[in-house]
């Protein structure tokens, strides 16, 4: 982490982030700010809530004239809010149905349905209880203490 | 080669796989279902979490087989590809495979031509991250201008093209007002153009212009302009049943649209 943290240091603030954030047309995302806010007042990016306004596009990391790795620099940021907060709306949810099914969308009966009446097989770990298993376990050793 | 369909795929858009199988049995490849597969895992939502957590799910996923896999969704390309790169796997998207690969068979085995008018979207994890996508542009990729040509459709271009469906990196599910007001600067721009439809090559894009149309109905905000993936359009220009296609099971199927599906424009017409 100090390593991207370095890579802050790498911003000469011309803006192409904010410039190219789609997000930030219509929220309070502005990663020009959050990386001034670490520059002058030692502020980390988690303490700005706005990330997990962040689509993941990677604009703002591709367009960055620095090569400064913005979008994971987001991500690695959510990391450290989720494990002091727990996850934001229904992502909590999806984290969820990852353990217990291995799936983030989960198939109810009438998608079941649907997929049979189409003739396609059923090969979702969802419907193994063995990889469903290897999931759980997966996610019990490497979701490294994150509020479910 | 395997086909992994991801969560969206195979739990909601099976159109999209019967489109996909169908296409291959035309082009006479093989391809076969990836069995005991899980999420990717979807890369915005597990790398917020733990970065070994999306790691170890996806390198479990890629050791089912030792085939070459294929996939139709974006984030589950972006995941298995940069993954699988660290294993000396390779993973195509359909959309790519079809158009490097394939082209001038397509062209051959068309059955009808489509002659819409469309919004082609791209999603974002098809060309960025770019670091394993060196196939395509980072800023203004082509290939599905040109692959919508060759089924005899038009791609207009439309305000914000290359931006986010507004659905991604979690935020659909942790801010959905945010990724309703995104969708709604897309679409004003598609509607602006005044397409028939709107070609996407990722289910979570499907998903967030299809249902989110369909909030945006109990909103009092009508665009009804209807959302396919490529390959149920590529299926149906050779061939397919439209039943077969899954597109009737989408929520914004205006009946021009789905007449103009059926009835094509035939060679000998021409």
């Amino acid at each position: 982490m100090n390593e991207l943290k370095n890579e802050l240091k790498k911003c000469i603030q011309c803006g192409t982030c904010t410039a190219s954030c789609f997000s930030g047309r219509v929220t309070a995302l502005n990663m020009r700010k959050i990386v001034m806010d670490y520059l002058s007042n030692e502020r980390s990016v988690d303490v700005h809530d706005e990330i997990w306004f962040c689509l993941s596009c990677y604009a703002c990391q591709e367009r960055c004239p620095r090569g400064i790795k913005l979008t994971e620099i987001i991500l690695k940021a959510r990391q450290r809010i989720t494990r002091k907060k727990g996850l934001p709306g229904r992502l909590s949810l999806a984290l969820n149905s990852l353990k217990k099914f291995g799936a983030l969308v989960v198939a109810k009966e009438e998608h079941v349905k649907m997929r049979k009446s189409l003739g396609l097989p059923l090969y979702h770990a969802q419907f193994d209880e063995k990889a469903r298993k290897e999931i759980e376990k997966l996610v019990e050793k490497y979701s490294e203490g994150v509020l479910i | 080669m395997k086909f992994f369909p991801g969560c969206m795929i195979h739990n909601r858009y099976f159109g999209i796989e019967k489109s996909i199988y169908y296409i291959f049995e035309k082009l006479e490849e093989d391809i076969e279902p990836l069995y005991n597969f899980s999420c990717c895992p979807a890369p915005g939502i597990t790398k917020s979490i733990s970065d070994k957590l999306w790691f170890e799910i996806a390198k479990r996923n890629l050791n089912l087989s030792d085939d070459d896999i294929i996939t139709a969704c974006n984030g589950c390309f972006t995941t298995l590809s940069e993954v699988g790169s660290t294993m000396g796997r390779e993973v195509r998207h359909v959309i790519e495979y079809l158009y490097t690969d394939k082209i001038k068979e397509i062209k051959r085995k068309i059955a009808k031509r489509i002659p819409l008018r469309v919004a082609v979207h791209y999603g974002c994890h098809f060309f960025r991250p770019s670091i394993h996508k060196k196939f395509v542009s980072s800023e203004k990729p082509k290939i599905l201008d040109k692959l919508v040509k060759v089924i005899g459709s038009e791609s207009v271009d439309y305000r914000y093209k290359f931006m986010c469906c507004g659905g991604g990196g979690g935020v659909r599910a942790s801010s959905l007002e945010v990724a309703r007001e995104l969708l709604e600067m897309k679409l004003r721009g598609i509607k602006e153009r005044n397409v028939d439809a709107i070609v996407v090559i990722c289910p979570l894009c499907l998903h967030q212009f299809d249902v989110g149309q369909k909030e945006l109905n109990q909103l009092g905000k009508r665009y009804e302009i209807p959302t396919i993936h490529y390959v149920q359009l590529l299926a149906i220009a050779m061939g397919m049943d439209i039943e077969e296609s899954g597109i009737d099971m989408h929520e914004i199927t205006p009946p021009q649209f789905m007449e103009k599906l059926i009835r094509g424009e035939s060679f000998e017409e021409l």
